[in-house]
């Protein structure tokens, strides 16, 4: 290991310290308990209105004893203890990982995870402590739905609703098909007679199929995220991980029904099916009820903005323990819920809100991914194995090959219905990323406890190993080898926002005139119906009727504004624009203030632009658990922003004189948006490179101000413009509650 | 599937019609019987009053302009071929078509460029080849109705204008629009997705 410097050595060594810290106390702990149980009876028995808590031990029989100052108790924290040092570690690891940036680049997190899980399994085992197991009960209920809800709330619903038939056939039929043909074909291996498994039967084998057949979504986020894929790509397969569990649910539990009865009949088959549409259609149904009553609630949330952020989290927590109760797929409802909750509630909910959802989110899915992966290296290493080389071997192979020949058959008849039909490239990296990952094991894990169990679960933990640390490694050099198109990293323009929304009417428009009920028709309907009845009882106050592109539009012009002040180029995007929308009221385009010579104004957006690419496009070696930096969300930069927003205000009262004839509603709160793949590096190292280079404009600055002299009789409209512009950070910032709103009004006006 | 009393053959025309635009007999079939049902009074063309019978149609708000994009300058009625001249705009881009003589015209009615045309044409109704402000303020009042203040409508139009404005001329040449749509759908080819309004067929 003579790559790591003196800074990873120490933290290794630190790490290795908590290890055994940790495994140290599980073996004290033994010692303790049979201690205190001594020290507690006698005490009981004696004082029963005493507080039973052994530190009060002292009036027990052994009351020569002095009064102890210091008391060593750990029974009484073990459990929680030990979850938060298992969090520590795994978080640790992560801090690890990022700082050995060769390491980084080359091999995804999870790998670097599993092999830290192998790592503490194997100490764990040296010692002959018992380690804590991927428990089923713990991965779904405590460790998956984070990651899902992450997933889903944030999910990209355009690309998403655009290939839905795409993703549903591969998350259905491909499943299916990986699933009948893996058992089947396992089932034609274990009849040969040197594997010694022929004890293995029919149905065994198809519930075999079913638990590896499917996509693991945890480790396709955890793998796609740091390719950066094209987005038609990261949906496709990130899609299908998510479809699939609704297969998955019915085909475990149906083959798992079967394999104790022994036999199967054509009704329990055609039941399957029946099971299969309650299971999936049930699911987001539930989905939808807690999405639409967490949307209901969040829109009387306004006099307690704190708790704002819990009723998202429980409702749809919510959503998906009640599905698992009926057996329904939870994925699917969580899924449901975020999706059908996110617009309503970010018209609702605050600014600050929204940014403790999101980071909240991704926190906690960062967590729990982390401690997956970790789990899954030491149960490895822990768990009971049964390895047959060729039962395993086979599995392999026929995962592969049942991937791949699915993908290429499924596109063959899909692209005959797609227009922006898969390549070959696509097509190869939809069959390379079918990852297998942690529900497999722990879908395993939940049979019941044979000799076969072990050798299924050796197998299954094989091929999660295998796609996990092969394919996961190889894909990126890959992607690159096969130039698969990479993410675009699109500003949010206004122009393409306008030109997707007159695309769409477009297009709704020559569908009606041919007759045709198309994918347009009905995505214009539900959005009419949308407007004119969901959105008045679930958007609070007056905001249901703003126009998506008012709002976009909105975003755009808050976000650019504060990050030009943050930057110290002030006040010029909105001083030109604030110039140009005078004169446009009269058809003919003479302008009554004599506008700056074109290459000053082209000298300004050149250096605009080139700020506002500088803070917005650098791309760190990215990954899902980012947080954004926006800089408009410190508190130490709100200090900087509010003296550089009286200063805007000074400088724009230069220009307008003339008081407002109209104001928004100051009610108004405007939440942020953020394109969800982004990355800001914002450092302040920007602002002084920034105002370097501002000093040449100034002189154009101050041009400005002599040169609009005639402001005065303008139309009221750019004065309304400016203080709406001005209103909209306050409201933007000023959180929670309407006291603080006034505030920042009565602090424009004065 | 419609009437059953119309062939290719009560087409007028319909050979070179096919070969023009590239449907298939099918589609061209599909889109007489809709040319027929619109044709209320049986004239045999369309008046702009035929199109607004569409109920669907009043709804969208830049309903009238796709209508206008049928006629063409000058012309008060819209016959078949011109009909189907628009509507091959949308047709979904076929690629190995072995149809004699459609293959030699340098660009077929339904390539990316022609629907941008088409698109653009739109949005410039006085056809002088340039968005100005003022039909750029047009389309989003309409398309944003009353639920917006002017002065919010002016500085999307402001702000639109800077963005796509890249020779500062204050207007938004053909080839500053294809380089905005070409960052609205890099992936998907958005303009042909009505290939199924075409291809399926349903009629009302």
């Amino acid at each position: 290991m003579a790559v790591l410097g003196p800074g990873p050595a120490r933290f290794w060594s630190g790490f290795t310290m908590v290890l055994l810290l940790l495994t140290g106390s599980s073996r004290t702990r033994d010692v303790l308990t049979g201690h205190n149980d001594t020290w507690r009876e006698p005490s009981t028995a004696t004082q029963e209105d005493h507080d039973p808590d052994p530190h009060n031990g002292t009036n027990s029989a052994n009351h020569r004893k002095a009064f102890p100052v210091l008391a060593f108790n750990y029974g009484h924290v073990r459990k929680p203890f030990e979850i938060s040092l298992w969090i520590l570690l795994a978080l640790l690891m992560k801090l690890g990982f990022h700082i050995i940036p060769r390491v980084s680049n080359i091999v995804p997190e999870s790998c670097v995870l599993i092999f830290v899980g192998l790592l503490v399994g194997g100490v764990i085992k040296a010692m002959k402590e018992k380690a804590p197991v991927l428990d089923s009960k713990l991965f779904f209920l405590y460790l998956l739905p984070p990651i899902i809800l992450d997933a889903g709330y944030f999910l990209p619903i355009r690309a998403f609703t655009e290939n839905m038939g795409t993703i549903l056939v591969f998350a259905v039929v491909g499943t299916l098909w990986n699933a009948f043909f893996i058992g089947g074909m396992m089932f034609a291996v274990c009849q040969i007679e040197a594997a010694q498994v022929s004890h293995v039967d029919l149905l065994s084998c198809l519930l075999f199929g079913s638990i590896i057949s499917a996509v693991d979504p945890v480790a396709v986020l955890a793998v796609f995220e740091e390719i950066h894929i094209n987005e038609l790509l990261h949906i496709l397969v990130f899609g299908e991980s998510l479809l699939n569990d609704a297969v998955t649910v019915v085909l475990y539990h149906l083959f798992e029904e079967f394999s104790h009865a022994g036999t199967v009949t054509a009704g329990d088959a055609f039941l399957g099916v029946v099971s299969f549409f309650v299971v999936s259609l049930g699911g987001i149904l539930a989905g939808i009820i807690y999405g639409v009553l967490g949307a209901f609630t969040s829109r009387f949330t306004s006099h307690s903005r704190v708790i704002e952020p819990l009723f998202v989290f429980l409702y749809s927590y919510m959503a998906y323990l009640s599905a698992e109760v009926f057996h329904l797929s939870g994925i699917m409802s969580l899924i449901a819920c975020g999706v059908i909750m996110r617009p309503y509630v970010e018209a609702n909910i605050s600014h600050k809100s929204y940014t403790t959802i999101k980071y909240f989110l991704k926190m906690w899915s960062s967590v729990s991914e982390t401690l997956i992966f970790i789990f899954l290296g030491v149960s490895t290493v822990e768990g009971p194995h049964n390895w047959n080389w060729i039962f395993v071997i086979f599995t392999l192979i026929l995962c592969l090959l049942s991937r791949v020949l699915g993908v290429v058959g499924l596109t063959f008849i899909i692209n005959k219905f797609r227009i922006v039909k898969l390549t070959k490239k696509d097509q190869f990296i939809v069959a390379y990323g079918g990852l297998r990952g942690a529900i497999a094991f722990s879908l395993g894990f939940l049979l019941t406890d044979n000799e076969m169990k072990h050798m299924f679960l050796t197998a299954i933990i094989t091929v999660i190993f295998f796609t996990v640390f092969v394919q996961g490694m190889t894909i990126r050099p890959l992607v690159e080898l096969l130039a698969v198109k990479r993410k675009k990293e699109s500003k949010g323009s206004i122009n393409e926002e306008i030109h997707t929304q007159f695309l769409d009417h477009l297009l709704t428009g020559i569908e009606d005139i041919c007759g045709h009920y198309g994918h347009h028709h009905w995505k214009d309907k539900l959005n009419r119906f949308n407007k004119t009845y969901v959105k008045k009882w679930l958007i609070a106050g007056e905001r249901y009727n703003e126009p998506q592109l008012i709002s976009f539009y909105n975003k755009l012009e808050m976000k650019q504004a504060l990050m030009l002040m943050e930057s110290g180029s002030a006040a010029k995007l909105p001083a030109v624009s604030a110039q140009k929308i005078q004169p446009q009221r009269e058809a003919a385009p003479q302008r009554t203030i004599p506008r700056i010579p074109k290459t000053r104004e082209a000298e300004i957006r050149k250096i605009l632009r080139a700020n506002l690419q500088k803070a917005g496009q650098k791309l760190r070696s990215y990954s899902r658990h980012d947080l954004f930096m926006d800089p408009f969300e410190d508190d130490v930069t709100e200090f900087r922003f509010r003296r550089q927003r009286v200063e805007m205000e000074r400088r724009m009262s230069h220009y307008l004189t003339v008081p407002a004839k109209r104001q928004e509603t100051p009610s108004v709160r405007k939440v942020w948006f953020e394109p969800e793949h982004k990355v800001y590096t914002y450092d302040d190292s920007e602002s002084p490179g920034g105002g370097a280079v501002q000093l040449k404009p100034r002189p154009s600055d101050t041009s400005l101000l002599d040169e609009s002299p005639k402001s005065t009789d303008r139309s009221p409209t750019p004065q309304s413009e400016d203080q709406s512009e001005r209103q909209k950070p306050s409201r933007c910032l000023s959180d929670p509650g309407p006291n603080e709103d006034e505030e920042g009004s009565s602090f424009f006006l004065s | 599937m419609g009437s059953s009393s119309s062939r290719l053959s009560n087409i007028p025309n319909g050979q070179e019609l096919m070969q023009e635009t590239g449907f298939s007999d099918a589609h061209l079939l599909r889109l007489y019987e809709r040319f027929q049902f619109l044709d209320k009074d049986n004239k045999g063309h369309l008046r702009s009053e035929d199109f607004e019978a569409v109920r669907e149609l009043s709804k969208n708000p830049i309903g009238d302009r796709i209508v206008e994009a049928f006629f063409l300058p000058g012309q008060e009625t819209v016959d078949f071929p011109s009909f189907v001249r628009v509507l091959a705009h949308f047709r979904p881009k076929e690629k190995n078509r072995t149809r004699e003589g459609a293959q030699q015209e340098p660009e077929p009615a339904n390539s990316r460029n022609q629907k941008l045309k088409f698109a653009f044409r739109l949005y410039d109704r006085d056809r002088d080849g340039k968005i100005s402000r003022v039909e750029l303020l047009q389309v989003l009042r309409e398309m944003l109705g009353m639920q917006v203040t002017e002065e919010q409508l002016q500085s999307i139009a402001e702000r639109a204008i800077q963005e796509a404005d890249l020779d500062k001329d204050d207007t938004i040449s053909f080839d500053e629009f294809r380089k905005i749509s070409f960052h609205a759908d890099p992936h998907r080819n958005r303009t042909g997705e009505a290939r199924a309004c075409l291809l399926e067929g349903k009629q009302t």
